[in-house]
């Protein structure tokens, strides 16, 4: 009996992570699957288009978008109200860049992950995000794959 | 203005241009831009600050601008709502944040403003500070016209 119910489990277990472009083993697909389906994301960008495609994409790949900001003083808000497991965060917008508002969440929660996701790929911008507390840095037009690769890392 | 201003942005268009809409663009001859002149239909305006610092705006026309925004939307759009407006913002923000990476690789550090869409016909724009270069690029959804106008920061 405990089998049959085990079998049946890693198989929609095993289903469900394909979405997100991983084969993993029985028991990572039991973990994986459980994972995926609890993390939240907050998303920030000050374009609407880039919001609506990243949370179109995220969505069919089987995370929650928790909450939406604008800008970063909206985002550290909608941190500490939410409680995401992740954070994109984008860099040139108005009221707070991307920078200060990671620096205030890193502040607020030391454990938060930061990922940037900016137009903007020069050496120091880089540099800068790391030191505020991001833990990856994708640039813009973003590829896919890259992002995904990049949630796996960082949230696993 | 100097030459080595304008390569990143025509590097920088083709790579992302390519990659957000899918063909590649052809470029005609750039041209020197009178520092008054009549602007496109539709204008995505971006500014430089730093070492090196002015503005550079993305012009097309109305139709090019739909177009573009329903390649990236990736479905025909109705009419030009605040969401088309934003994936052209976004697509001068992409272009003139990746210029401003190889901006920083020759030596200079420059940071970009969020991006401002207007759109109407018959206005004229005036780049005070220089005399602005354009890029005319052909794309399959119209004509691009890139005008850079910066100068290095006294």
């Amino acid at each position: 009996m405990t089998n049959i119910n085990l079998s049946f489990a890693a198989l929609t277990a095993e289903d469900k992570s394909v979405t997100i472009g991983s084969q993993p083993s029985l028991v990572s697909a039991l973990t994986g699957v459980q994972s995926t389906l609890s993390k939240k994301i907050l998303i920030t960008d000050d374009a609407l288009f880039m919001r609506v495609i990243l949370r179109n994409f995220l969505v069919s790949n089987g995370y929650e978008i928790v909450a939406e900001a604008s800008n970063g003083r909206e985002a550290v808000e909608k941190y500490a109200s939410c409680k995401p497991d992740l954070v994109f965060m984008d860099i040139t917008m108005p009221e707070m860049d991307g920078i200060a508002a990671t620096r205030a969440i890193k502040q607020h929660d030391p454990a938060a992950n930061v990922i940037m996701c900016t137009a903007m790929g020069q050496k120091n911008m880089v540099m800068e995000a790391i030191q505020a507390g991001a833990k990856d840095f994708i640039v813009k037009p973003f590829n896919q794959d890259r992002v995904l690769e990049s949630i796996q890392k960082v949230i696993g | 203005m100097k030459a080595e201003y304008i390569n990143p942005f025509v590097q920088a268009s083709f790579s992302v241009l390519e990659m957000v809409l899918g063909n590649r663009p052809s470029q005609g001859a750039l041209a020197v831009q009178p520092s008054t002149f009549a602007s496109e239909q539709c204008n995505v305006v971006c500014g430089i600050t730093g070492q090196v610092q002015g503005q550079v705006i993305y012009g097309m026309s109305l139709m090019t601008a739909d177009k573009i925004a329903s390649t990236m939307l990736g479905q025909s759009i109705k009419t030009f709502d605040a969401l088309a407006a934003s994936a052209l913002g976004e697509l001068g923000n992409m272009i003139s944040g990746n210029a401003m990476q190889m901006l920083s690789e020759l030596g200079w550090e420059c940071d970009i403003t969020p991006p401002t869409v207007m759109r109407g016909s018959n206005v004229k724009i005036t780049t005070i500070a220089v005399p602005a270069i354009v890029i005319p690029l052909k794309l399959e959804q119209g004509d691009l016209f890139i005008t850079v106008g910066l100068q290095g920061r006294k």
